[in-house]
């Protein structure tokens, strides 16, 4: 129970929780007392004044948003001493404030302005000179006009408070105080745009979009980020349909207003000068514009022929995981019902399918246990194989959240060290870390296991439940010896035994997987062996507990439920399950094909072999995402018929034979399904580009050239067949309500579930042997992603590219010098495979051995890579290799 | 030293005065140092310590005169937690210099009031927050600190009575607002300093967020005379019941003998002035005091009979705070002192919140058009206004500090300023709104 007060705010009598300030309590009874200074998310500062109210019992006036409601205070807002307070405190303000509202961006929608307009006269009595700063080139992204700064420390508390990036501080004293970065370079931060968002004026604004618009003239659509699986709400502002920002108001969506640099400065893809904007058909070799008519017609005839000549396993289908609910379950049902086969795969095929398998196996759910909520308020987090600030920054915020302000024990295993100076990592608030080379996952979770046997940290309850699989574990890991666990983590076997004491003692855990799990070899096999220290310790179950394999895509999560996987249907539900089929097929009114189906890389192998014939690739680009040893595009070549719906010309879409301009985002609606399993809305910001139209739409099109028509009058009407399907799909509330673990399968898991594979999960492996690896190939070249980039589009957006437009080699100091490398060394990094010209960076949060490579910038560092396909998820590996690495000629 | 011989009994700057007193601790200990450290150490229950120093009355000699015991009756009692306490050796304020004198010339005196305060309020750790230009007292007490701690009256163990008490010395940066506390815990935190919003105050959430206290090094000096040789003798000095013990002057500016004068609370600024600092340098009659360092409201001849007790003075109008007193002869611009006061003020406003920010750049900037001839007479109600609008209305005392010595001269001598005033609107130079400040 909540202990509560009551107070009178002019004349309202309120009830709320103690602790409430009385500018909060004002605000519940509408009444809004003017502030600067004052935000909900950061602590009082109560520097502006401008919220000063007379409370009875109290000599002097006092700042609402620092004072907490008490017990019968009464509070005025209105009376003449607080007007002539609110005003004298204006003109303070104003005073050093230059007069140039019409050439300011944040003219329309500034808080001084407002107040202005509502407390002060139009002449100024202040006629002494006015403090004038220096114009200083602050960064390409962020515009500060210092001279309209009000003081009020919004963006640094920002950035301290709830980044943790500490970019900015006030430097200066009294009139001179002004906001600035602490080095003498441009800014260098996350570039969140946080500061630009939460400042009260025309201080900070973006460059992006500076002087084109009023905020009267935008149009607004609130959607969801596309960047990652966090899945953060935006709002979408637009001129002439023009894309002109993107902002989240303030505790709006899962991310509560909080946005990071792809969000905020990384809009500009969707009028990128590049995006499609007429079908394409292959005519004599080259790709020339076509009517959708031509387009559709051929290749609606094109298929029937080749499914007539070789059946419809000939056929592969691949959906981008960044399509929307609506066109994934349509991609499916046209796969399975148009065209009928089960060769369906989407890039949740990277690594979101080996988190939901182990989900499945251990406790019968395909979605997080847990919410972003539980997050923030977990004791303890265990982070393994991710730099979560660099994959779902937001999700990292929940984590800073939780260890920052509310003191929860932070464990992290990782590939990357704690640094001094360094932003954008997780592992520096870290109580435990432990620093493992990309094969170090594995044995350091083992390690944690081992010191809950050995120190007799199992869950009563659970030794009494499941003696066996206790027992079975127990052995296990007994069986490592902790000289071995040492030389393959390089952590202590105590400082095994801290961590796994200081997680154990805590009522409320969580663990995030990341994708140096999900998309290395046996991800699903560690996230099971993951679930089973949850289980261990006696957290399983419990509320606001649970592991959490983070999506790295929009909409991973959604394309697993969707059924666009050959192994679900839509549900999801296992594709072998006669009861869900039967379920399916009567609301199809059509039997689902049987057969197993191929994944992408059976899909990729079938194409070179012969067996495949013709594949549609909906945003997609496997030629682009796959190194070149995987042979995708000679495989892709030898097709009879390719069909690519795409945003832009691709390294796969210029291979096929039809490429069907689709629509981005930002022109469609429907819904698409974070990482924690919340369905959100996506809605349409600006009109359709070209003669682009939403996949979905295409779909159904083609559908109905085949023969087989699957009508939709719009994507809310593909919505609604989904929920009959799945009840309850999407109650669009502000936040998803978890799943429970299903007891039944827990249970089966613990009776003899768990036994199968038992013994690799619960081996160290050896070092892993990289295929071809050699003695001189002395690094291990990891490809990454950073926080810059995500996606496949990101590119492609200028105002990232402004932050980050290239990749660099990024190793550590100790090993810069033993090869004899400085920062900024052209190198020459090499294997067996190929060969690749880079520049080197040195980097002491990179350990020693490791070099990595983002991701987005890879081309030529893919040729280095090799691809593996996991036997039992058939996910494809590809991001570390071992090379050899020498100063270029 | 300027000292005349003392008409009193010398508390605190009784040793230094003793020919030969170099404040070593032999010197110290012989004069009967630490004596009080021995007896309660052990032996009196801390909170019969603070008792002891409630009933002397003793109160806070920094500024704002907060009685010593009852502060520290503020800490939870039943905290389990580090507490700290910090030494104010900041002295900032214009016209003060007696910290300096105690901790340079006599820093067991100040060691050993240290010590009983941690033992009092349970703290292991304090921290001396000392003004960055003191560099000498920074060494001196740093040196006094290895001393006592080699002697066991600091450190873990303190005189074998299982007590541990840490004394660091932190240099400031050179900030005037350091010295008001939430700055000082700010700035000792590594931070900027910048006064913090209280509540809470230090007592509950101070340094580190511990509960903290923070006493002026003379308040702390003062005790331990208090625990020697009792409340009640303590409590007799001055003019009980409200202002017990002596208060160390420092008296500056137009007189004879400038310096630290320690005279019993409740002497009148006449006895000060001309008994003490030897009375005015020249024959100009007096025509200003400032009787409290520079943020405290002046004084004219006509208070000269004001007793130098905080009650008295407060009555008067203005404030005992820090005990500087300043005084100014017959042919000294009030209007030009009120400018120089409030140049000090503009340059050490933090530039936290906007009344204090950007008022006292208004004011300063006003005050030298006017001084420089070029004053309107709407630009006195200006003054006044902007003055009563800071007044009250910032995070920190500095607010009310600032406004003080313009509020008082404008009360006392508008005229000053009305003239200055008609001279400019006589020779137009009212209407030339070149700006002031282009021309400095």
């Amino acid at each position: 129970m909540v202990e509560t007060v009551k107070l009178t705010i002019d004349g309202h009598h309120i009830t709320v929780p103690k602790g409430t300030l009385v500018i909060e309590a004002a605000r519940q009874v509408g009444v809004m007392v003017p502030h600067f200074c004052y935000h909900p998310k950061l602590k009082p500062d109560a520097n502006c004044r401008m919220c000063l109210v007379e409370i009875e019992k109290m000599p002097k006036l006092q700042t609402a948003c620092s004072t907490p409601a008490a017990e019968g205070m009464v509070v005025r807002t209105a009376t003449t001493v607080v007007n002539e307070a609110h005003k004298s405190v204006l003109e303070f303000i104003l005073a050093n404030h230059p007069l140039d509202c019409p050439v300011c961006d944040q003219g329309g929608r500034c808080d001084l302005q407002d107040f202005s307009h509502e407390y002060t006269p139009t002449t100024s009595r202040f006629i002494e000179v006015k403090r004038v700063f220096p114009k200083e080139y602050f960064s390409p992204l962020i515009e500060t006009q210092m001279n309209r700064c009000v003081q009020c420390l919004r963006c640094v508390r920002y950035c301290d408070e709830v980044m943790d990036v500490k970019a900015l501080a006030p430097s200066g004293r009294g009139t001179m105080t002004e906001i600035k970065h602490f080095t003498h370079h441009e800014l260098d931060c996350e570039f969140c745009g946080g500061c630009v968002q939460i400042c009260p004026v025309g201080a900070i604004t973006s460059r992006l979009s500076m002087y084109e618009f009023r905020p009267w003239m935008l149009k607004r659509a609130d959607t969801v980020c596309t960047y990652c699986g966090d899945g953060c709400q935006i709002t979408i502002q637009t001129k002439e349909n023009q894309l002109i920002e993107v902002m989240s108001a303030q505790g709006a969506g899962r991310n509560n207003g909080d946005l990071c640099a792809r969000g905020f400065f990384g809009y500009h893809v969707s009028t990128h000068p590049d995006r499609l904007q007429h079908p394409l058909i292959r005519r004599n070799g080259e790709l020339v514009q076509a009517t959708w008519e031509d387009a559709l017609e051929w290749v609606a005839e094109t298929a029937i022929r080749l499914k007539l000549a070789h059946g419809p396993n000939a056929f592969g289908g691949l959906i981008g995981a960044r399509c929307t609910n609506e066109d994934l379950y349509l991609f499916q049902k046209f796969m399975r019902l148009v065209v009928g086969t089960n060769n369906i795969d989407s890039s949740a095929r990277y690594g979101q399918i080996n988190g939901v398998r182990a989900l499945r196996r251990v406790q019968g759910t395909s979605r997080w246990t847990v919410t972003f909520d539980d997050i923030v308020s977990a004791e303890a987090l265990l982070l393994v194989g991710t730099n979560v600030t660099e994959t779902n920054p937001i999700t990292g915020l929940k984590v800073k959240e939780a260890v920052k302000k509310r003191q929860a024990t932070l464990l992290t295993i990782e590939a990357l060290e704690p640094a001094v100076g360094t932003i954008s990592n997780i592992a520096n608030l870290a109580a435990h870390h432990f620093s493992v080379q990309p094969d170090g996952f594995k044995p350091a979770v083992l390690g944690l296991i081992k010191a809950v046997v050995e120190e007799n940290l199992v869950s009563q309850p659970l030794a009494q439940k499941a003696p066996g699989y206790v027992q079975a574990v127990s052995e296990a890991v007994r069986r490592l010896s902790w000289q071995a666990i040492e030389r393959a983590t390089g952590s202590s076997s105590q400082s095994f035994i801290d961590a796994t004491r200081s997680f154990t003692r805590t009522a409320r855990a969580v663990i995030l997987v990341g994708q140096g799990v999900l998309r290395a070899p046996d991800g699903s096999g560690l996230t099971a062996t993951l679930l089973d220290l949850l289980l261990l310790t006696g957290h399983h179950g419990l509320p606001g507990c649970g592991v959490a394999p983070l999506a790295e895509e929009n909409n991973d999560q959604g394309a697993v439920e969707m059924g666009a996987a050959l192994e679900y249907l839509p549900g999801p539900s296992d594709a072998n399950d006669q009861a869900a089929r039967a379920r399916l097929a009567q609301a199809w009114k059509e039997e689902l094909p049987k057969g197993p189906g191929k994944s992408l890389m059976e899909m990729i192998e079938g194409a070179r072999t012969g067996s495949l014939k013709a594949m549609f690739i909906v945003g997609e680009n496997p030629a682009g995402s796959l190194p070149p040893s995987a042979g995708t595009m000679e495989a892709l070549q030898s097709l009879d018929l390719l069909v690519c719906q795409e945003l832009f010309l691709t390294e796969t879409a210029r291979l096929a034979h039809v490429v069907l301009p689709a629509c981005s985002y930002a022109e469609k609606d429907g819904t698409f399904t974070n990482t924690e399993g919340h369905v959100q809305s996506v809605r349409h910001a600006i009109e359709l580009i070209g003669e682009s139209r939403p996949d979905w739409e295409i779909l159904s099109a083609l559908s109905v050239l085949m023969g087989y028509p699957l009508e939709y009058g719009d994507a809310k009407e593909i919505f609604k067949e989904i929920r009959s399907l799945i009840p309850g799909y999407g109650l669009l509330g502000p936040a998803p309500t978890p799943p429970r673990p299903d007891q039944a399968v827990v249970e089966s898991y613990l009776k003899t579930g768990y036994s199968s594979g038992l013994a690799e999960r619960y081996t160290l492996g050896e070092r892993r042997a990289a295929s071809g690896e050699r003695k001189d190939f002395s690094l291990t070249l990891l490809v990454t992603q950073t926080l810059f980039h995500s996606g496949k589009f990101s590119t492609r957006a200028k105002g990232l590219l402004q932050v980050q437009a290239e990749g660099a080699f990024s190793l550590n100091p100790a090993d810069g010098t033993r090869l004899g490398l400085a920062e900024g060394d052209r190198v020459r990094v090499s294997n067996d495979l190929g060969e690749m010209t880079t520049t080197v960076k040195l980097q002491d949060r990179v350990p020693v051995g490791l070099a990595l490579f983002p991701e987005h910038f890879d081309q030529e560092a893919r040729r280095l890579l090799r691809v593996s396909t996991d036997p039992a998820t058939q996910v494809p590996y590809y991001k570390s290799a071992s090379v050899k690495v020498e100063k270029a000629k | 030293m300027t000292m005349a011989k003392p008409k009193y009994e010398l508390i605190l700057l009784k040793n230094m005065l003793q020919p030969g007193y170099t404040g070593s601790l032999a010197d110290y200990e012989r004069a009967g140092g630490y004596q009080a450290l021995r007896k309660i150490l052990g032996k009196v229950a801390p909170a019969e310590v603070t008792a002891m120093v409630t009933k002397s009355g003793l109160r806070g000699r920094g500024g704002a005169g907060f009685p010593a015991g009852i502060k520290w009756g503020f800490l939870p009692k039943d905290y389990q937690g580090p507490k700290y306490l910090c030494c104010n050796a900041d002295e900032s304020e214009p016209g003060t210099f007696k910290d300096r004198q105690l901790m340079e010339r006599d820093p067991h005196q100040v060691l050993e009031g240290i010590a009983i305060a941690c033992y009092a309020i349970g703290a292991e750790t304090a921290y001396i927050y000392i003004r960055g230009e003191f560099v000498l007292g920074a060494k001196i007490l740093e040196k006094a600190i290895a001393e006592a701690r080699a002697a066991g009256y600091l450190g873990k163990n303190v005189l074998g009575a299982g007590v541990t008490i840490d004394v660091w010395v932190h240099r400031g940066a050179g900030a005037y607002i350091c010295g008001e506390e939430t700055a000082l815990l700010e700035s000792l935190e590594g931070k900027r300093g910048l006064p913090r919003v209280k509540p809470p105050f230090p007592a509950t959430a101070g340094l580190y967020g511990k509960p903290t206290v923070i006493n002026n090094v003379e308040t702390l000096a003062n005790l331990p005379h208090i625990i020697t040789r009792g409340p009640e003798w303590f409590a007799s000095i001055g003019s009980p019941p409200k202002s017990t013990g002596m208060r160390i002057f420092c008296v500056s500016g137009h007189v004879k003998r400038p310096g630290n004068y320690e005279v019993p609370m409740g002497i009148t600024c006449r006895d000060l002035i001309f008994e003490h600092a030897g009375g005015m340098r020249s024959d100009k009659p007096l025509k200003a005091i400032i009787p409290g360092g520079a943020s405290a409201s002046f004084f004219t001849p006509e208070h000269l009979d004001v007793k130098l007790d905080f009650e008295s003075v407060a009555q008067a109008g203005s404030m005992l705070g820090s005990g500087g007193v300043t005084v100014m002869e017959e042919g000294t611009s009030m209007v030009w002192a009120a400018l120089r006061l409030m140049e000090f003020f503009h340059h050490e406003s933090c530039g936290k919140c906007s009344p204090c920010r950007e008022g006292s750049s208004w004011l300063v900037q006003t005050l030298r058009r006017i001084v420089n001839k070029r004053g309107r007479m709407q630009d006195l109600e200006t003054l006044t206004d902007l003055c009563q609008n800071i007044a009250g209305r910032t995070v920190c005392a500095f607010g009310d500090a600032e406004v003080a010595p313009i509020l008082s001269t404008l009360k006392y001598w508008r005229h000053e300023y009305e003239e200055l005033i008609r001279t400019a609107e006589a020779n137009g130079s009212s209407e030339l709104l070149m700006p002031a400040a282009a021309r400095h």
